[in-house]
């Protein structure tokens, strides 16, 4: 559902490019991890798939079209959602109106907003006082969660995490990976994940490494079970 | 509409800095208000102090001229011993030529007048101890002891319109009383003869040949301080002021002699755009003779006019300077502002908001905090207002004040005298136009001090104007960098 035809980036000469000729394909109902070392490209890779940045040659595909012809910010309105290692949610909000917020701004209000927005967040283990709350009395794990919540409250097909587990001790780790696998398998949305630990990696259907400014498949998915 | 409750929900969550907004909004919307205010208020003053201070022609002898010709014939005649007493020869004004001038465009009416004087016959002049000391000085055949002055009306003589004189019963003179013996009379005057309105006296002329009936029809009250500096002043006088009767021009022609028909000392004209005198004074000029002078008084319109001016000048650098520096404090804090929320414009990108909609809410976050502001200026503006119109005015008339003292010169020679007697070197006494011009400037001064400051619906309306502007300028200023930059680049790095 995602793909990439001969892209490449690289911030100010041309001859020091991060990546060319990027060739890959994502598909819809899996998980997928980026990893590589520190400085390798792996954010500024994931960047260009969320539509926060135009990658200097090359085209992304999303279901088909160039992603050019959304438009960049109809992209990330429709398609893309962005969890990052800094949880990116609304200082001044709680939980529940950073995900009203989100729902209001990618047009997915439609499902009965508050509702469905406290179900999701309940499911993902608040309670009805910290969904209330300023976000920022949250702790760590909870703000990511509030985060993924928001990502499976839109509509968007494709997720993408950058690092979402940095921050996080081991048990929320699991936990935060966890749905994000769920959201790949139960709703059927292609989740990419970078990380640079082995161990989420580990979790994830494909892993891709970038190294050497190529990237190179050290896992394929299996194929979606029809 | 989302931008809009994120609005709200951001200034709700942030009270501090909310707060801190509406304190500086309101503080520079204060200001600019006051400005504003004072500025609508000095305009109106101005308005006011134009259509209220008049502005005077007065048609008479060119004093100038006479001074040279005396001087002239008492070099010729001076050979050691003490000349004659030199006679200073004043060509009396002749009405003809004041109807002409009244013809003019800008003029409104015109009254004449004529000072002499007479002999009381059937009752007494009031004497007064200066009046008794000086009395030996002066010349008895020349010099009556009641002053005879002569107008066409009471209410435009200088001394009823700055009310130095009030009438206290019976009527004042009007052009109806022309050719007729009706007389107003000093109060004083009118105690110690027990005279009423109705009573009759005579007057005799000073050389002694004609005594003339006089009906008075009025009785006049003058002002304590008027009388008591004209008692000061008494020793070159020829009599008390209280012995100042104010007879019809015409009478005091007659008195005067058969020569003097139809002509006056002075005639004044009144000018209906203060503003146009000059012009009006030029036209003028070209109808009289080098025998005569034509003298604006429109000192006090001038002083109104210059003092406002400045007060206006003043209002205007009030809100330029509020507003350019409120712009540039706004903005600055505006711009703290936003790159401090610059990675909230990142989240808001990333979700796929568009850019207008994140600069729309900055809008109705600022455009709210500037309600409340206008709202603030609306009530207390008008305090602040008042408050430096009371100061302006202060100093305003601090240079209105030292303006007097500068030009009391021209002033008192304005008039001609009482027909020169006392001497050239005697400054006429208790109808001095410098006296009436200071008079007319304290009244122009008692109305600047009314400068009201009054909140309308246009300055609340420009106000809002220029707040919308200031913010507009300071979110562009603050989000713009910010919008330029794409997403990864302010969410990232
Ligand atoms: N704005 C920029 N201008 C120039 N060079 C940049 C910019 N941002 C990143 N780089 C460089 O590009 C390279 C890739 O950066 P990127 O952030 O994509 O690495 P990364 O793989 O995500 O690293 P990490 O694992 O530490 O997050 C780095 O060498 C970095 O120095
Ligand atoms: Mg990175």
């Amino acid at each position: 559902m995602l793909q990439t035809k001969q892209l490449a980036y690289w911030y100010t000469d041309k001859d020091q490019y991060l990546f060319q000729d990027v060739n890959l394909a994502f598909a819809a109902g899996h998980s997928y991890a980026i990893v590589g070392q520190s400085g390798s490209g792996k954010t500024t890779m994931v960047s260009l798939l969320a539509g926060l940045d135009a990658p200097k040659a090359g085209q992304i595909l999303i279901e088909g079209t160039d992603i050019k012809q959304h438009g960049l910010t109809n992209y990330r309105r429709d398609k893309v959602a962005i969890v990052f290692q800094a949880y990116n949610l609304f200082t001044y909000m709680s939980a529940l109106e950073n995900l009203m917020t989100a729902m209001a701004i990618t047009n997915a209000s439609h499902k009965g907003a508050k509702a469905y927005a406290a179900g999701m967040l309940t499911k993902l283990g608040l309670t009805q006082e910290q969904m209330t709350k300023n976000v920022q009395k949250l702790s760590g794990g909870q703000q990511q969660r509030v985060a993924i919540a928001r990502t499976m409250v839109c509509d968007a097909p494709l997720v993408v995490a950058d690092e979402p587990t940095g921050n996080l001790d081991e048990a929320n780790t699991d936990a935060v990976i966890a749905l994000l696998n769920q959201i790949a398998h139960e709703q059927g949305k292609c989740v990419i994940i970078v990380t640079h630990e082995p161990s989420v990696a580990a979790q994830c259907d494909g892993v891709l490494r970038l190294e050497h400014r190529t990237f190179t498949w050290e896992k394929q998915p299996a194929p979606v079970p029809a | 509409m989302n931008f809009i409750k994120r609005a709200w929900l951001n200034l709700r969550a942030k009270k501090g800095r909310t707060a801190l907004l509406i304190l500086v909004t309101s503080a520079i919307m204060l200001f600019v208000m006051a400005g504003l205010l004072l500025k609508s208020a000095a305009n109106q003053a101005t308005q006011n102090a134009k259509d209220s201070v008049g502005a005077t022609l007065t048609l008479s002898a060119n004093r100038e001229k006479a001074f040279q010709k005396m001087r002239a014939s008492q070099s010729s005649s001076s050979d050691g011993q003490p000349a004659a007493r030199p006679s200073l020869n004043m060509a009396p004004v002749k009405l003809s030529t004041a109807a002409k001038i009244a013809k003019l465009q800008g003029l409104e009416s015109y009254s004449a007048t004529v000072s002499t004087s007479a002999n009381a016959k059937n009752f007494d002049a009031i004497t007064t101890s200066t009046g008794q000391m000086t009395g030996p000085m002066r010349q008895e055949e020349s010099t009556g002891d009641i002053t005879i002055s002569g107008v066409t009306a009471t209410a435009s003589s200088a001394n009823f319109s700055d009310k130095t004189y009030t009438l206290k019963s019976g009527r004042g003179l009007t052009v109806k009383d022309k050719n007729t013996n009706n007389v107003v009379i000093n109060s004083e005057l009118a105690t110690q003869n027990s005279l009423k309105v109705g009573s009759t006296i005579t007057v005799q002329n000073t050389g002694k040949t004609k005594t003339y009936k006089l009906t008075v029809v009025g009785i006049y009250k003058a002002k304590s301080t008027a009388s008591s500096s004209g008692a000061m002043g008494g020793g070159m006088m020829a009599s008390d002021p209280a012995n100042t009767i104010f007879a019809s021009y015409t009478f005091a022609n007659t008195l005067k002699g058969s020569k003097y028909k139809n002509t006056a000392d002075s005639v004044t004209f009144t000018v209906s755009t203060p503003a146009k005198v000059t012009s009006v004074q030029k036209a003028a000029k070209k109808l009289i003779s080098s025998a005569y002078s034509i003298n604006a008084d429109d000192q006090s319109y001038q002083m109104v006019k210059a003092s406002m001016a400045s007060v206006t000048s003043f209002a205007d650098k009030i809100v330029w300077l509020v507003a350019i520096a409120g712009t540039i404090i706004l903005a600055l804090i505006v711009i703290l502002m936003i790159r401090e929320r610059r990675y909230e414009i990142g989240i808001l990108l990333s979700l796929g908001e568009k850019r207008g909609k994140v600069i729309a809410q900055f809008f109705v976050e600022l455009f709210v905090i500037l309600l409340i502001g206008v709202g603030v200026a609306s009530v207390g503006g008008k305090f602040v207002g008042d408050k430096l119109a009371t100061q302006v005015i202060a100093s305003a008339q601090t240079t209105t004040t030292s303006n007097t003292q500068g030009q009391g010169g021209p002033g008192g020679g304005g008039q001609g005298g009482q027909t020169g007697q006392g001497g050239p070197g005697g400054a006429p006494g208790g109808q001095m136009p410098g006296g009436t011009s200071r008079a007319t400037t304290q009244q122009a001064q008692a109305k600047q001090a009314k400068l009201a400051t009054q909140v309308n619906w246009q300055d609340v309306a420009l106000l809002f104007g220029l707040g919308l502007l200031i913010i507009l300028v300071a979110i562009l200023a603050g989000a713009g960098g910010i919008l330029r930059l794409n997403p990864k680049k302010i969410l990232i790095n």
